[in-house]
């Protein structure tokens, strides 16, 4: 009997070992993986925010002031550009942003335009209308953002929806990341400037410049955002793979100790059987 | 000497965040240069050169695409979508 559980215990040190060895595994190619991405994370950060400095300005400036890109409207339609993870087991981080989109779209028709592997699945499962996708947010090229970009302000100028919100997962430490959900159209009135009555001279005028920046600018917060989650999902992983480890490592203490136990006993129990033999 | 402060950024990074004395650059109107105490200003930027003229008068050159420059009090940024130094 005691031989059969220490067969037991040690099938599942052993395979406890091994998940052991792929989380050790992924923590190390979160950990390598999160330096490159923080790098690239850092250097998109001052375009969002002397980007955004300017398209106020310049949407403040004159007629910019009146447009559909700055004034709020009831919302019927929202568009969401959902950036998650391109794997799991990082944690909650997936889980925590579609929470946060579920509870937040709850006035509206939504359609979403999902980045990232988790987000594509989670959508097409729950039947959300999906306009465009990609695949991996790794390696998010800014092509492909201003194709985005292009193509929610195209919808946006038709009138398909009255908002776009921005849905990322922005880096504060490793141990901390935060979901956030950015307003990108109209233009996120927290970021807006005090008025001021200084003049402004636009070459060729107000709206002819916000046409044409406005989507190298949502280009740039696309970026900017895939940067800021990718990094925040190897953060995630990282500590998720660290405490998996852990905990990996904790239950195979424990298991040595009752198989240590169990091999105890049965050299006991054998050594009792041969003394009670041989005194016979 | 009155300088202009530069900064030029990318979605990719922040190429230049220093003083200058001037900068020229190529709009969808033609070439601009800005000097200190240039009046508040937006243009659309095309592709073209950039010439920096740095605080010891050294100019450098550079490839930008697109975009546009905006100045404000002597603050001036050239916000485009690549930029590389000629050198």
């Amino acid at each position: 009997m005691a031989g059969a559980s220490m067969k037991d215990i040690k099938l599942r040190i052993r395979s406890v070992e091994s998940t052991m060895q792929i989380t050790k595994a992924m923590q190390l190619v979160a950990s390598s993986k999160l330096r490159g991405a923080r790098a690239r994370m850092e250097a998109s950060r001052p375009y969002m925010k002397v980007a955004r400095r300017a398209i106020w300005d310049i949407a403040l400036h004159n007629t910019g002031a009146e447009s559909h890109y700055v004034i709020p409207r009831e919302v019927k339609h929202r568009c969401y550009i959902v950036i998650a993870g391109d794997r799991g087991l990082a944690g909650s981080y997936n889980a925590n942003m579609f929470k946060r989109i579920e509870w937040d779209s709850r006035d509206a028709n939504c359609c979403v335009i999902p980045i990232g592997r988790k987000a594509k699945e989670y959508y097409s499962r729950r039947g959300v209308p999906i306009i465009t996708e990609v695949e991996k947010v790794e390696g998010l090229s800014l092509e492909k953002c201003a194709e985005i970009g292009q193509q929610v302000l195209d919808a946006y100028d038709n009138g398909e929806y009255e908002e776009i919100v921005l849905a990322y997962t922005s880096f504060v430490s490793v141990l901390t990341q935060k979901t956030k959900l950015k307003p990108l159209l109209p233009l996120d009135a927290h970021d807006a400037p005090e008025r001021t009555n200084k003049q402004m001279l636009c070459e060729p005028d107000a709206d002819a410049l916000l046409k044409e920046f406005l989507p190298q600018y949502l280009a740039g917060l696309i970026y900017a955002a895939a940067c800021d989650s990718f990094a925040s999902e190897q953060a995630a992983r990282r500590v998720a793979m660290d405490s998996a480890t852990k905990n990996a490592g904790e239950m195979i203490e424990d298991l040595s100790l009752r198989y240590n136990r169990a091999r105890q006993s049965s050299i006991t129990q054998e050594l009792t059987e041969i003394v009670a033999g041989a005194e016979h | 000497m009155a300088l202009i402060h530069l900064t030029i950024v990318t979605p990719e990074g922040k190429h230049y965040d220093a003083d200058a004395q001037r900068v020229m650059v190529r709009t969808t109107g033609g070439d601009v240069a800005i000097l200190p105490q240039h009046i508040d200003y937006a243009a659309s930027l095309a592709t073209g050169e950039a010439r920096v003229t740095e605080p010891d008068g050294n100019v450098r050159h550079a490839a930008i695409d697109g975009g546009i420059l905006h100045v404000a009090s002597d603050n001036v940024q050239v916000i485009t979508r690549h930029f590389s130094w000629k050198e």
